[in-house]
């Protein structure tokens, strides 16, 4: 499986036109899953969308705060910017199992490996 | 207000602020190519010392610094403030437990540590500063003192 990142520099023509930018992000694999963790801090459960779309899963995370109106910035290092990663999916996955947990800014998506390559003990027989 | 200084020592001396480059170029680097990054430092939650983005704003009330600490606890989050330097640091001990048989090999312990230091405006009400760790965002409240805040005082023409 090619876990690269597939057209992340997609320009959105949706409005409001905000910039998306790619999170932090690493992939590890297990037994019978690979496992896909992404940091996304300032994202609200709810302002994220999780999508698999045949060859490709796409993740969109909206950054939810934004600072009241009669707030100034005196200092900022984080983008004005959401996230959104795609990953190309393959035939090792089971599109259907594919689950998503947010937990304080982390993000993790468990992509279950499909039964058929799953290693797989053969008896011999006679 | 005092300026905040992108080091994290409050302390300027010209040898240190040749790592400084060094780090900057870092942070591009991995703002540029995130995933590369996290491999160079052996994960998301392995073994590295790091700094994170903070924020700051201001209203006529209060300051307020968020800072961008994704996936820890909320007791391994430290805020402190001595003379002030506000710092805040995160401290993480991951043991993952695997099914391996051997135990040595089974049981792998990720640190994360993160620091970071800003100086403070003056005249803030020490006393009386709030913090809250909401998905992943620190955000510390730090009031302004009474004094500071903007008053407005009727004049009567006569």
């Amino acid at each position: 499986m090619s876990l690269l990142t597939k057209n992340n520099n997609h320009v959105s023509t949706e409005t409001p036109p905000r910039r998306a930018v790619v999170p932090r992000y690493e992939v590890q694999e297990t037994a019978d899953a690979f496992i896909v963790t992404a940091f996304v801090p300032g994202v609200d459960r709810s302002a994220l969308e999780t999508q698999v779309d045949g060859e490709s899963l796409t993740v969109f995370a909206r950054r939810t705060w934004t600072p009241p109106a009669e707030w100034t910035a005196v200092y900022r290092e984080t983008p004005v910017a959401d996230y959104r990663l795609v990953l190309e999916l393959d035939h090792r996955i089971n599109r259907d199992a594919v689950r998503a947990e947010l937990n304080q800014g982390v993000l993790t998506l468990t992509l279950p490996k499909a039964e058929a390559v799953k290693p797989r003990r053969i008896e011999i027989k006679g | 207000m005092k300026i905040i200084r992108y080091q994290t020592s409050p302390l300027f001396s010209p040898a240190a602020s040749y790592p400084t480059l060094r780090d900057e170029m870092d942070r591009l680097f991995d703002v540029a190519f995130p995933a590369l990054s996290s491999l160079q430092r052996g994960g998301l939650f392995g073994d590295w010392q790091g700094e994170f983005p903070v924020d700051l704003y201001q209203d006529k009330d209060a300051f307020t610094l968020r800072a961008e600490l994704p996936g820890f606890r909320k007791e391994d989050i430290g805020v402190e403030v001595t003379d002030g330097i506000l710092t805040v640091t995160g401290h993480q001990k991951t043991e993952t437990k695997s099914d391996q048989k051997d135990k040595e090999a089974a049981t792998a312990v990720q640190e994360r540590r993160v620091s970071r230091a800003v100086s403070l405006p003056e005249n803030l009400a020490l006393d009386k500063i709030q913090a809250a760790y909401e998905n992943g965002v620190l955000s510390v409240t730090l009031p302004k003192r009474e004094e500071v805040k903007p008053k407005q005082i009727a004049i009567e023409v006569k």
